[in-house]
């Protein structure tokens, strides 16, 4: 018997591990291979090809000192947190309307998840012309895109646009999840409007307020696409974000050495602040 | 406290389902009314009426007087236990309680000292710290209830609060609910399937059946004498005995005759068969196992029928006394004897109906003849 019960455990780890190998080499060779070698690269002058040589530290240092890296920090970061901010409420609100006894419900909750399926880069272009000919035909004004002062905020919008239908879905799993006689209690007992959604809904969706934060900062903080289509990073390196310099710079700028060490600062950046918002936002959350 | 009115009050779905017709009842100040019936007949629907939570679809309700068709849930000036408790899971015992004083914009002091007397009174002061999940059922419950205290309103409404409990816990509960309904002196009207416990804590009782009020009168009333079938068989545990008969009239006497077995009627009874066209006629005979009795250990003050044959079936001893379920003419009966009874499966006895109790109801209708 118990042989019999080792040989069908034996069967059955073989097939984990024929599962479980494949993927790990898989996800080895194109992840942690290349994270470990861009680590490397950091202390190196490395243009992206021929020989370079060890510096050190000295590619961490020079980047405090390089305004155009602090500019494409600052300009990330200030998009990041507006947009997640924004992202967050609007889809709240989406989500609190789509749960509600509305007709064509499912049909609409479909049409707010559409965004999610096109890509960063069709979504730039389509938000592009909208910017650059539409939006001026109407306004009478000059393209935000050709504002140094202004593009930013058509990234936003891009953004957010883009980002609220997961979000939307993710709170309406939220929503959904609150039991319908805790709103009856609440009903008879006074809580209604503001004081419901105060009291009662946001409390009991702190889980999926955690989520949505996390993921959508770390989305809006990697911003890149979007950037490419839309600006360049234009006008004057002024929606210039982390991704696209390290990229634009790293590949075809012959600072290959120099952005994996930006590369690796923003990687640990990402990190901390996704763990300091976790930590921050589980605080928040009622243990049921 | 309260008086409601409830006139030709109903409910109709979207799809055209029906759930409650015609409910008319009216309530008086502190009275402990219960709603029973089997699932889907309506009660719960009723008392969400009532609540605010369903809206009224013909008909009028009215709280002191007043119409509160159209009037929100919070300002009914109602408090409802849940069956599931409905407790906010975010929030410690005492901001569960304190919760609908708060959003009065109640006095913190005033709060602080109801939510703590009312906690006094539930037993619930050492848990006032904790959510509803490190809470029991029993707990849960008696939060919930708390919940309801603490809003001070005119009308308690009670949607099936004990069903989620354990026998033994739900029998302490009830008899917890009843003293509150004393100290209290509240209104309350209290849902439930389990007909123990409409009769043990209703002052009147509500009998409903597929949307259909079928009998209000009071625990005792509504057991001696049912209306219809569906309540006579409703209400009562074990179930009482239905047997097909048919009247008969000997030598001026009315009698029931049902398989081999005749039994005559007391006078009274048999005058209102009579008078009313019913000999010669089939007719459904009821009676309650406690007055279907063992010969041999009847007492002396019962009003007893004619002989019955029978063999044992099933026995089932129950403490002080057993159940015995028994074949008459290929029928079954089920009577209560007492625990000393030698009756066993197989055995042959003879059992006679306390003629007194037999209740006639009408074929077709249903309704009751004579109890």
């Amino acid at each position: 018997m118990a042989s019999t019960a080792t040989k069908v455990g034996s069967g059955r780890n073989k097939t984990f591990m024929a599962i479980l190998i494949p993927v790990l080499v898989i996800f080895c060779a194109f992840n942690t291979f290349p994270l470990i070698t861009g680590f490397l690269y950091s202390f190196t002058d490395s243009k992206g090809y021929g020989a370079f040589n060890i510096v050190g530290l000295q590619n961490y240092m020079d980047m405090f000192t390089d305004t155009r890296i602090l500019n494409s920090y600052l300009f990330t970061f200030k998009v990041a947190v507006v947009a997640t901010l924004l992202t967050n409420v609007i889809s709240l609100m989406l989500a609190i309307g789509l749960s509600s006894k509305i007709r064509f419900k499912s049909a609409l909750r479909g049409v707010y998840f559409v965004p999610r399926i096109l890509g960063g880069l069709v979504v730039g272009y389509v938000f592009s012309y909208f910017f650059t000919y539409i939006v001026p035909a109407i306004t009478g004004t000059e393209s935000i895109l050709a504002s140094s002062d202004w593009a930013w905020v058509a990234i936003v919008v891009v953004l957010v646009w883009q980002a609220c239908a997961q979000t939307t879905i993710i709170y309406i799993t939220g929503l959904s999840s609150v039991p319908e006689d805790v709103y009856e209690a609440g009903a008879l007992d006074g809580a209604t409007g503001w004081d419901k959604f105060r009291y009662i809904t946001f409390p009991l969706i702190m889980p999926s307020v955690t989520t949505n934060m996390v993921l959508v900062m770390k989305d809006m903080l990697m911003v890149f696409d979007q950037i490419v289509a839309m600006t360049s990073g234009g006008p004057a390196q002024s929606t210039e974000s982390i991704s696209y310099l390290i990229y634009n710079n790293g590949l075809s700028g012959g600072q290959f050495g120099y952005q994996c060490a930006n590369a690796v600062i923003f990687f640990i950046l990402i990190a901390v602040v996704s763990i300091l918002q976790t930590k921050f936002l589980n605080s928040k959350e009622e243990q049921l | 406290m309260a008086e409601l009115s409830l006139e030709h009050v109903g409910k109709k779905y979207p799809n055209g389902y029906e759930g409650v017709k015609d409910f008319n009842l009216e309530i008086a100040d502190k009275e402990f009314i219960i709603f029973v019936g089997p699932s889907g007949c309506g009660k719960s629907t009723t008392l969400r009426m009532i609540a605010g939570l369903e809206d009224i679809t013909s008909g009028t309700l009215k709280i002191d007087g007043r119409v509160v068709n159209d009037v929100e849930p919070k300002d009914r000036d109602i408090a409802m236990v849940f069956q599931n408790y409905a407790l906010y899971p975010h929030m410690t015992v005492y901001d569960n309680m304190a919760f609908p004083m708060k959003l009065r914009k109640a006095d913190p002091q005033e709060i602080d000292k109801t939510v703590r007397e009312t906690a006094r009174i539930l037993d619930l002061d050492k848990l006032l710290d904790r959510k509803p999940s490190a809470l029991s059922g029993g707990q849960r419950q008696r939060v919930a209830m708390g919940r309801a205290i603490c809003r001070n309103p005119k009308v308690y409404l009670m949607d099936e609060p004990l069903s989620n409990l354990d026998a033994k816990l739900r029998v302490q509960m009830r008899a917890e609910i009843s003293k509150l309904h004393q100290r209290l002196g509240a209104t309350i009207i209290y849902v439930t399937h389990d007909q123990t416990e409409a009769m043990t804590l209703g002052t009147r009782i509500v009998v409903m059946k597929d949307g259909v009020m079928q009998q209000v009168d009071s625990p005792s009333k509504l057991y001696s004498e049912p209306c219809n079938l569906f309540v006579a068989g409703f209400i009562g545990s074990p179930q009482m005995n239905f047997i097909d008969a048919s009247v008969g009239e000997t030598a001026g006497k009315v009698t029931l005759s049902f398989g081999s077995n005749t039994i005559t009627l007391p006078e009274a009874k048999g005058k209102v068969l009579k008078d009313k066209g019913y000999v010669g006629k089939a007719v459904t005979m009821g009676i309650r196992p406690e007055d279907v009795v063992d010969s041999n250990e009847h007492p002396a003050d019962r009003n007893l029928s004619e002989q019955i044959d029978a063999t044992v079936t099933v026995y089932e001893l129950l403490g002080s006394e057993a159940m015995i379920y028994a074949d008459v003419d290929g029928g079954s009966i089920s009577s209560h004897v007492s625990s000393t009874n030698p009756a066993r499966v197989g055995s042959r006895i003879e059992v006679a109906f306390d003629l007194d109790k037999v209740h006639v109801f009408d074929k077709q209708s249903e309704l009751a003849i004579v109890h």
